[in-house]
């Protein structure tokens, strides 16, 4: 039987995809330490960094799945330059190292798993420039390059992200599964609005930014970022 | 990014397909602001070389520094930016020169008429290779209802320094405007002169003078954008060609000033090394009354870390 497009997406996609995602909170963790985050708090908490930043990530993640079958000689140049571009909608060094982190282990899962030349080339193009590979970036590309739908592989990477969020605000905070799941369920609408909201990148976070920013200096940390 | 050109085009086209009101386009100021400075090295000055401006916008005349660069007060002369005022500053530091830019009093964002488009602003400014540029403007102030799009381009030169600061106000609190303004888009870039992108910024922010739904978890949308804050400051440190490791060290240093003058539910700072060549920090406040100096307190460390100078504090009415 040929390889799945469907079977590869829930394999790739799935939280417990060995990335090292739980061990980022993304400023989330800031925020509950200064007690500006309750329980109550994260559905709108997530609404709205869904409308901003997840929006911001779908255009990213959109953008390198095009780039996927762009011409050979300008693939490399072309897939620095976005890479280096979502670096520079990140001010938070924490959260840009945290993206810059997955991006690259998710890229070399999927090239472990699929000999696809055009993530190996990828990973060799920013290896020598020197640039981070993005989540947003890396997820667009191995979901274009594995033959899944763009609308779903920009879906699949928006829910990855908020399913890690609620992941790390149930370790911080008295959030069960049953309302995780909940939380994670009612926000299906917003995904799917900011997987598709457009082209025109804007994101207006400050409040996770500086949490994020103050995250370093916490004297007892749960999460790397 | 829309250009004034292109705004030009949108608005002849529009008349005469006679979509937009013709008392809009006549009514509008069309402000334009060009300066050029140079480094004299004979004389060890920065020189202002070349100025051109258009009402409302205005310079005086520079003002020596003890560093041997100059300071210049940009000048609204209308008071605040007026409903579809479109505004061009485009300022340009030859290699070497240094120069301190700040303004005569806050941006006043205007309430429009119901007629007018947004107002806009755009700054473009090239720090060339080795020079110093200081841009200190007043807060930006959204008056109720206010529709205002500002860009902010930077461009940097080899070794060039930046240091940037922008406060954004949510309106007239004094007259009980907050958040009243309809819609802020507010974006900047920095990037250096072979195209690397440094700094990103688009700030979409509708105010609770345009139409919000309220999300469903409790919190407006802006409410999740600011938390429990209404002003934000940003402060940009920069130096081409400063090593990870340079930053790195500024960043902890920075954090220990940002710590001291944080109080949570009150202010909170943070800092942060950029991906190269800087560092930004960002306040939330729910008070203007201290952001002005913790600004210069950050602008001072921040300078002594970079560039090893002391500033030195324009001369004017803070």
């Amino acid at each position: 039987m040929s390889q799945s497009p469907i079977l590869s997406l829930l394999q790739l996609a799935d939280s417990q995809t060995p990335i090292g995602g739980a061990a980022h909170s993304f400023g989330l963790e800031g925020l509950v330490s200064d007690q500006d985050l309750t329980v109550d708090d994260l559905q709108g908490f997530l609404i709205g960094y869904l409308e901003e930043a997840g929006r911001l990530e779908a255009i990213f993640c959109r953008r390198a799945y095009d780039l996927a079958s762009s011409p050979d000689d300008s693939f490399a140049p072309d897939w620095v330059r976005l890479n280096r571009e979502v670096s520079a909608w990140k001010p938070a060094r924490e959260s840009r190292v945290a993206s810059a982190t997955l991006g690259r282990r998710f890229l070399r899962l999927a090239m472990g798993l699929s000999d696809e030349a055009r993530l190996h080339a990828a990973d060799a193009a920013a290896r020598e420039a020197g640039c981070d590979i993005h989540q947003s970036t890396a997820f667009g590309l191995v979901g274009s390059v594995l033959g899944w739908g763009i609308d779903d592989t920009t879906l699949a990477c928006l829910q990855q992200n908020v399913a890690a969020l609620v992941s790390a605000a149930q370790r911080l905070l008295p959030l069960g599964q049953t309302r995780a799941a909940r939380l994670i369920w009612d926000l299906q609408e917003v995904i799917a609005g900011a997987a598709c909201a457009g082209w025109e990148t804007a994101c207006f976070t400050p409040w996770l930014e500086v949490a994020s920013m103050r995250h370093p200096a916490l004297t007892t940390r749960l999460f790397i970022s | 990014m829309l250009s004034v050109c292109s705004i030009d085009r949108f608005m002849a086209n529009n008349l005469i397909s006679g979509s937009v009101d013709a008392s809009y386009a006549v009514s509008r100021s069309h402000g334009q602001l060009v300066l050029v400075f140079d480094y004299d090295a004979a004389c060890k000055r920065t020189r202002l070389v070349s100025r051109e401006s258009r009402p409302p916008l205005q310079v005086v005349r520079p003002f020596d520094l003890p560093d041997g660069g100059v300071l210049l007060h940009i000048q609204n002369v209308a008071g605040g930016v007026l409903g579809g005022d479109l505004l061009d500053v485009n300022i340009t530091l030859n290699a070497g020169a240094r120069v301190q830019l700040t303004t005569t009093g806050a941006n006043r964002i205007y309430r429009p008429r119901e007629t007018d488009g947004p107002a806009v602003q755009s700054t473009k400014l090239y720090v060339g290779a080795g020079s110093l540029l200081e841009y200190l403007p007043d807060p930006t102030i959204p008056f109720a209802s206010a529709r205002y799009r500002q860009t902010t381009n930077i461009t940097l030169g080899d070794g060039a320094g930046l240091y940037w600061w922008e406060v954004l106000s949510p309106g007239r609190t004094a007259h009980g405007e907050v958040f009243a303004y309809e819609k802020l888009d507010i974006a900047a870039s920095i990037d250096t002169e072979d195209g690397s992108p440094v700094v990103r910024e688009r700030n979409v922010v509708r105010g609770q003078g345009a139409p919000l739904p309220p999300n469903p978890g409790g919190r407006t949308a802006l409410g999740s954008s600011l938390g429990p804050y209404r002003y934000l400051a940003t402060f940009y440190a920069m130096r081409v060609g400063a090593s990870s490791i340079e930053l790195l060290d500024a960043e902890r240093s920075l954090t220990d000033l940002a710590l001291e003058l944080s109080v949570p539910g009150e202010t909170v700072w943070g800092v942060s090394a950029l991906s190269a060549h800087g560092l930004v920090v960002r306040g939330l406040s729910c008070r203007s009354r201290t952001l002005n100096a913790s600004l210069i307190a950050f602008w001072r460390h921040a300078k002594r870390l970079l560039h090893n100078e002391d500033i030195v504090i324009p001369r004017k009415v803070w």
